[in-house]
């Protein structure tokens, strides 16, 4: 797919500095984003579930765990017995 | 850009629902049209809704022909993610325009929006067309019906590090973009810059923002439609699937202590609306909505009302004093029943706060030599109201939708048709 192209983020660089928020946001979705894959390498859990394993606050494990859904990392799976929270495992495809 | 047009008739400020129906009437009377968005896709908040009342017709339906046919018309130009930066009226059918294209930094013309940079990126921010319930990378699609349906660099959170110039398959990036600001002269200006919403984190006694089970109405729009950032409605606070939830009517509407004395009149409806949406997707849920007056004036609103009536929507005449948060994340809203005039106290998993429309008042300092006159609350001033609701005080400036006021899409649609008559015959004066 990708020959020798030209690349223009060269151009950019000499113009443009990287802010260490953007190089922290970086390193924090990773991070998360590992926490999360190795706790559904066990199977697949519901939020609260996903929260418990990672110490993350559930709001935060929604996020994140939505946004990895978004990019295809993990899919929805079925409901809980008292239809209340759903089942998230990883996408074996990735 | 070769043979760049930079002579229009008229100048179309804003790509909502208003502003493509003001410059499609016009271009259909064989005028030249620039319209100008500050988003990256036209369509303006109607197209992230999920259905509109009181049909029920599905918003991007409805939404999605209007737009395209807008971004294919001939006679308009469109320009989204610009600005305008400043209008001189020079004379009669004679202003002057500085606009701002800022860059997408992916050309145009080459990228498919097949999505492939957004998979290599590596920076996740939130996703502000989802209203922050979910994230989105450095590049990327603004959403899947957007128009122009091509990726952008949001650059201030890129981190330059060239992964998606590398995937993709059509060298559609471009980072030597550059902001570009030229003048444009016009005939006349259709403003039709919508609405604001009303923040509810300036009501901290409704615990917006710290409570993570409160959402607003715009944020369930989006967990309704089905580009949805979750599989299904789910509480931002565990992913939990509601099952009893609350609609407070009037947030930051009819409110003095928030500034904004005036009715929305879209809070009610849409708030009736999203509630038979949600028993429609959740067949098992209980929602309540809190309310002051319900005020359901338009054409088939009342047998709107009606139907979440019998629906089982739960409608309790009271007003919130304060929210608060249990430990399992339940809501527990404090209100004086009016009906009874006691105050209760009623528990919840999720409640919807029906945020109101406040002006958009940022084209005020954009007009430099004559200034653009508002009302008391910030909306465009209609010079005269009843008898031509589009003019303003600027001979040849007009005004389109929600820009002088709180309507729905119906009304902005009416008022589009206003602002193009006026601006079309005001084009046809001959000097
Ligand atoms: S920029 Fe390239 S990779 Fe990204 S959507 Fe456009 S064509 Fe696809
Ligand atoms: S250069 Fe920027 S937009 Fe492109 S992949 Fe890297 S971080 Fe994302």
């Amino acid at each position: 797919m990708a020959g020798e192209k030209q690349r223009t983020v060269k151009v950019i660089k000499e113009k443009r500095t990287i802010s260490d928020e953007v190089k922290a946001n970086i390193k924090h979705y990773n991070k998360m984003k590992k926490l999360i894959k190795e706790a559904l390498k066990e199977g697949p859990k519901t939020i609260p579930e996903i929260a418990r394993a990672t110490e993350l606050p559930a709001h935060e494990a929604t996020y994140y765990v939505m946004s990895m859904r978004k990019y295809g990392d993990v899919v929805t799976g079925e409901i809980d017995d008292m239809d209340e929270y759903f089942y998230y495992h990883l996408n074996q495809k990735n | 850009m070769e043979n760049e047009v930079l002579t229009y008739d008229a100048l179309v400020v804003g790509g909502g629902i208003a502003g493509e129906e003001t410059a499609l009437n016009l271009a259909k009377m064989d005028y030249k049209v620039l319209l100008v968005e500050k988003e990256l896709s036209i369509g303006g908040k109607m197209i992230l809704l999920s259905k509109v009342f009181p049909t029920l017709d599905c918003a991007a339906c409805i939404t999605t022909p209007k737009v395209s046919e807008t971004a294919r018309h001939p006679n308009i130009t469109i320009f989204t993610g610009s600005e305008v930066k400043g209008i001189e009226k020079k004379g009669e059918r004679n202003f002057e325009a500085r606009i701002l294209r800022n860059p997408r930094y992916v050309k145009e013309d080459a990228c498919t929006g097949c999505q492939e940079c957004e998979l290599v990126c590596p920076v996740v921010v939130k996703d502000q067309y989802q209203y922050n319930l979910v994230g989105r990378k450095a590049v990327f699609v603004p959403f899947s019906i957007a128009n122009p349906r091509i990726a952008a660099i949001d650059i201030e959170n890129c981190s330059l590090c060239g992964a998606c110039e590398k995937a993709c398959p059509s060298d559609a990036i471009d980072f030597t973009q550059e902001p570009e600001e030229k003048t444009y002269q016009f005939k006349s200006v259709v403003v039709a810059t919508g609405y604001k919403l009303f923040d509810p984190i300036k009501m901290p006694r409704y615990g917006y923002g710290k409570y993570k089970n409160i959402v607003t109405s715009m944020q369930m729009e989006r967990e309704l439609a089905p580009t949805r950032p979750f599989n299904t409605v789910l509480r931002p606070g565990d992913g939990k699937m509601p099952d009893n939830l609350a609609y407070v009517l009037c947030t930051g509407s009819r409110d003095h202590t928030v500034g904004n004395p005036i009715c929305s009149q879209v809070c009610c409806m849409y708030s009736i609306k999203q509630a038979q949406l949600l028993l429609g997707s959740l067949p098992m849920a209980d929602v309540t909505i809190y309310y002051l007056h319900i005020r359901s004036f338009g054409k088939g609103f009342n047998e709107f009302y009606e139907t979440a009536k019998g629906m089982g929507v739960e409608f309790v005449k009271g007003k919130i004093g304060k929210i608060s948060e249990k430990e399992n994340g339940n809501l527990v809203l404090r209100y004086d029943d009016i009906d009874t005039g006691q105050v209760k106290e009623a528990e919840h998993d999720m409640v919807v706060l029906s945020v109101g429309i406040l002006a958009n008042d940022e084209i005020g300092p954009v007009f430099k030599t004559q200034k653009l006159e508002f009302d008391d609350y910030r909306y465009v001033k209609q010079v005269d109201e009843l008898k031509r609701p589009a003019m303003t005080n600027i001979d040849g400036v007009y005004v389109a939708g929600a820009a002088s006021g709180p309507m729905d899409i119906p009304d902005s649609i009416l008022s589009a048709g206003a602002a193009s008559s006026e601006a079309a015959s005001y084009l046809a004066e001959v000097e």
